[in-house]
């Protein structure tokens, strides 16, 4: 398959994978295939969604985080983590605890996002209010959404809501402040995006419009979380001012829950919605011109929003009840953090370092004629298929294979059922201790490319 | 008359909410495994949307033909239903006859007609009272 210059969040080793198929049974896109016993993906169809990492047994999907020693080409390291980070230690380890904790890890600060956030809820609403274009607006926080949009849904890239994210907003401004205060280049400060899902890291990586992020990576909280629970326990009583959470504002905590965008939004006007299938659903009945009243949707590709990423430990529910935790405790906004917002608001500039653009793939091979041709081929291809979506060819499903098929990239003779040969394949490949029972010749199995 | 490429019947059941917009997915399906441009498929598919829910709400049955050539999408909707007695008045936005019901379940704003004829470059209504109603609309690709 061509390799195509765009990248992903993950770090595919064919060398782990045991082509157990979990991954490709998960994709949305279909983009999997696992024909010599190995996954492969087609990257036009990547969403990054990372569902195939969530389900992947074998280690061998992982996400493009930083290590620790990747960072040491920083003169200073700021840490700015996501707001779902406080969710997951135990409930005694306030805010507070867990930035201390950050700091003995190794990083010289840490930035509290509170006041980018803020902005980019106020941002969020000036933004739906002032709308000039069709409605609804789609939130662009979660980046899975943004790529679904920009791969299946390329009429409505300009429904994206065109605001740059707060993380994005954290690194700019921590680089300017301390580029001032400690007379260093923005390039010797590193701004290190502490990220719930590897999803993040690929919208640091390659943000999905043109241009460059302020954050130099991601480091996911699983590859800390143990270090972090030892050194939460080792933090001496003296460390911390326990008398202040150690958030600027707890409001912080709601940017990556679901609802936590429109509450500043006129509900009736407004959806929140959770989980890849559901937004599927509402995006396919904007299409058809079904949804008229809405204004603004709020999407989390993960059921229960960021505390439910695919890098978080803590069980999703355990982890949500922790925030709530935090946020009914006496929390009162400060004069200041308010006097800042005000002062910061006018000042920032929220406009995306580029548009976005709908991806362009290529699917579109030939002129009319052929590709009709093709459909049809792929229909006649399918008629002869059992329809038993097993995936033992290889590809998620017959209508999956029946396609491929008509593109020529794989014969028909995967299926199971039309050839013995794949069989044969297969238990070479799954069941390499049995005995040899189909004795046909399997020694020139179809492997297909 | 340009050659038929493709052509693909469907029928759409009359009252039935349920499956309303299932055609027009259908239809999308067919034209995004074309490479057809994605906003011509948007236009398509509000024309194709409309129209299923037309007849759902106001026949009994009908069926939507899809057929492309190579510089045309065309659809046909055919329904048995009440017809449109004042076909001028039916296509001004914000002119509807449905009942109470259906705009309680979202439907019938009188923006039907006038979206489909918007989202075409060719839009045609025939209309028997009592009879049944045959909408064409054509819309041009350039695949």
């Amino acid at each position: 398959m061509p390799d195509s210059d765009l990248k992903h969040g993950f770090i595919t080793d064919s060398s782990l994978c045991k082509g157990c198929m979990e991954c490709m049974r998960v994709c949305p896109t279909q983009a999997i295939r696992v024909k010599a016993g190995k996954a492969s993906y087609i990257p036009d169809y990547c969403i990054d969604c990372g569902l195939c990492l969530r389900v992947c047994t074998s280690g061998a999907i992982s996400a493009t985080t930083l290590d620790f020693e990747d960072l040491d080409r920083f003169k200073f390291k700021v840490a700015v983590p996501s707001a779902s980070l406080y969710s997951q230690f135990p409930v005694q380890d306030s805010p507070a605890h867990i930035n201390q904790a950050l700091l003995k890890l190794g990083f010289d600060k840490v930035w509290d996002s509170s006041i980018e956030i803020e902005m980019g809820n106020r941002a969020l609403k000036d933004c739906v209010r002032n709308w000039q274009g069709s409605y609804p607006l789609i939130s662009s926080n979660c980046p899975v959404i943004v790529r679904l949009v920009q791969v299946a849904y390329p009429t409505m890239v300009n429904q994206l809501i065109p605001i740059e994210s707060p993380r994005e907003l954290a690194a700019r401004a921590l680089k300017r402040r301390y580029s001032q205060e400690l007379g260093l280049a923005e390039e010797e400060i590193g701004a290190i995006y502490i990220t719930p899902c590897q999803t993040k890291t690929i919208s640091i990586l390659q943000p999905a419009e043109d241009g460059k992020s302020d954050l130099d990576g991601a480091i996911g909280v699983n590859e800390i979380y143990n270090e972090m629970l030892g050194l939460l326990r080792d933090l001496d009583a003296g460390d911390i001012d326990t008398a202040k959470q150690g958030l600027i504002s707890t409001t912080m905590l709601d940017w990556g829950t679901p609802e936590g965008q429109i509450k500043n939004l006129p509900k009736r006007r407004c959806l929140a919605l959770t989980g890849l299938a559901n937004i599927i659903n509402v995006f396919d009945d904007i299409e058809k011109g079904k949804i008229r009243d809405i204004e603004f949707l709020e999407c989390h590709v993960c059921h229960g929003g960021c505390v439910a990423g695919n890098l978080m430990v803590d069980n999703p529910y355990l982890a949500r009840s922790k925030l709530l935790n935090i946020l009914s405790q006496d929390n009162p906004t400060t004069r200041e953090f308010e006097q800042e917002v005000e002062r910061r608001y006018p000042l920032e500039d929220f406009t995306l370092k580029a548009p976005l653009k709908p991806r362009e793939l290529n699917d579109a091979a030939g002129n009319l004629i052929e590709r009709v041709k093709k459909q049809q081929h792929a229909g006649l291809v399918l008629d002869r298929l059992p329809g038993l979506n097993c995936g033992l060819c290889g590809a998620p499903s017959c209508k999956a294979h029946a396609e491929d098929v008509a593109s020529n990239k794989y014969p028909p003779e995967d299926c199971v059922l039309l050839s013995r040969d794949r069989v044969a394949l297969l238990q070479k490949l799954y069941l390499p201790d049995e005995p040899d029972q189909a004795e046909e010749e399997s020694d020139e199995a179809a492997s297909g490319d | 008359m340009a050659d038929i490429l493709m052509r693909h019947d469907f029928d759409v059941q009359g009252r039935n909410f349920d499956k309303a917009g299932e055609v027009s997915s259908e239809i999308k399906v067919i034209l995004k495994g074309l490479g057809i441009d994605s906003k011509i498929i948007r236009r398509v598919v509000v024309v194709s949307f409309e129209a299923e829910m037309n007849v759902t709400m106001y026949a009994d049955k009908g069926t939507i033909v899809f057929e492309l050539t190579d510089r045309n999408i065309l659809l046909t909707i055919s329904d048995e239903g009440p017809g449109i007695p004042d076909i001028e008045q039916a296509l001004q936005e914000g002119y509807s006859t449905a009942p109470d019901e259906m705009r309680e379940l979202g439907f019938g704003f009188g923006m039907g007609l006038p979206n489909m004829k918007k989202n075409s470059d060719e839009f045609e209504i025939d209309s028997v009272v009592a009879r049944g109603t045959t909408v064409h609309a054509r819309i041009g690709h350039n695949a």
